[in-house]
């Protein structure tokens, strides 16, 4: 399961939209250096940033 | 051979053997009928210029921003790009041309980006596609400073579809490229 599925497992009620660099509030990326997709950035005015715990946690 | 420097009506001209050479107007503009070559300093600039593609495919995960991995080069005048960590530093400061082009497949998609990367931030979003569809080619380009010594410049991909990835059966299908075109 990536990055943008279990936040999404975990936060429902976000869309494509919270995510989009332009006008989303919500960054992921991957350097391609094998360290994998991480948050950038994570600036959603309601939700909060998804602790490791709770993203290991998503099957 | 003979040379002569004749008056027009509103400048002048040069004339080897009866054949006009060089023409300068009223504004006192020049135009050189043949090869122009220079002894010394060119005008011209002659820094950094590389071109870069990528030798296979690259598998992406959507709307995750991911740095293209162009690890082949075209040609590299200077050695300012880098084919592990996909960068251009160029060693000369002043205003570089950079250009781009992918070719982003997936299932359902909707949005194709290209982004090019400063020091490792967004500062233009350099190739947007936002169509329906299984394949996308954002291109573009931009005109960005660097100081020759520190800035560097990478590009970076977002698609939103389902299973996306950079297509890349050819050095044809993705492009980054960058030349000095004003030194600082």
């Amino acid at each position: 399961m990536t990055l943008y599925e279990k936040i999404t497992t975990l936060y429902t009620e976000l869309t494509d939209a919270d995510f989009m660099p332009d006008s989303g509030t919500i960054m992921l990326q991957n350097d391609s250096d094998g360290k994998g997709d991480y948050i950038r950035e994570w600036n959603h005015p309601t939700l909060a940033k998804p602790t490791q715990e709770q993203l290991d946690g998503v099957q | 051979m003979t040379i002569a420097i004749k008056p027009t009506a509103s400048g002048s001209t040069i004339e080897q053997n009866g054949s006009t050479i060089l023409t300068v107007d009223g504004s006192g503009n020049i135009a050189i009928a043949n090869d122009l070559s220079v002894t010394g300093s060119s005008p011209l600039p002659s820094g950094p210029a590389f071109s870069a593609y990528m030798s296979s495919s690259q598998s992406l995960t959507t709307i995750t921003l991911t740095k293209v991995q162009f690890n082949t080069e075209d040609f590299d005048t200077d050695n300012c790009f880098d084919t592990s960590t996909y960068r251009f530093t160029p060693n000369v400061a002043g205003y570089y041309q950079v250009n781009g082009i992918l070719t982003l497949i997936g299932t359902s998609g909707t949005a194709w980006v290209m982004y090019l990367y400063k020091n490792g931030s967004v500062i233009q979003n350099i190739g947007n596609q936002r169509s329906s569809g299984g394949e996308g080619g954002p291109s573009g380009s931009a005109l960005v400073y660097m100081n020759g010594t520190t800035d560097y410049l990478e590009m970076y991909t977002l698609v939103v579809a389902t299973s996306p990835s950079i297509y890349a059966a050819s050095s044809v299908f993705n492009k980054f490229q960058a030349h000095l075109v004003r030194a600082a």
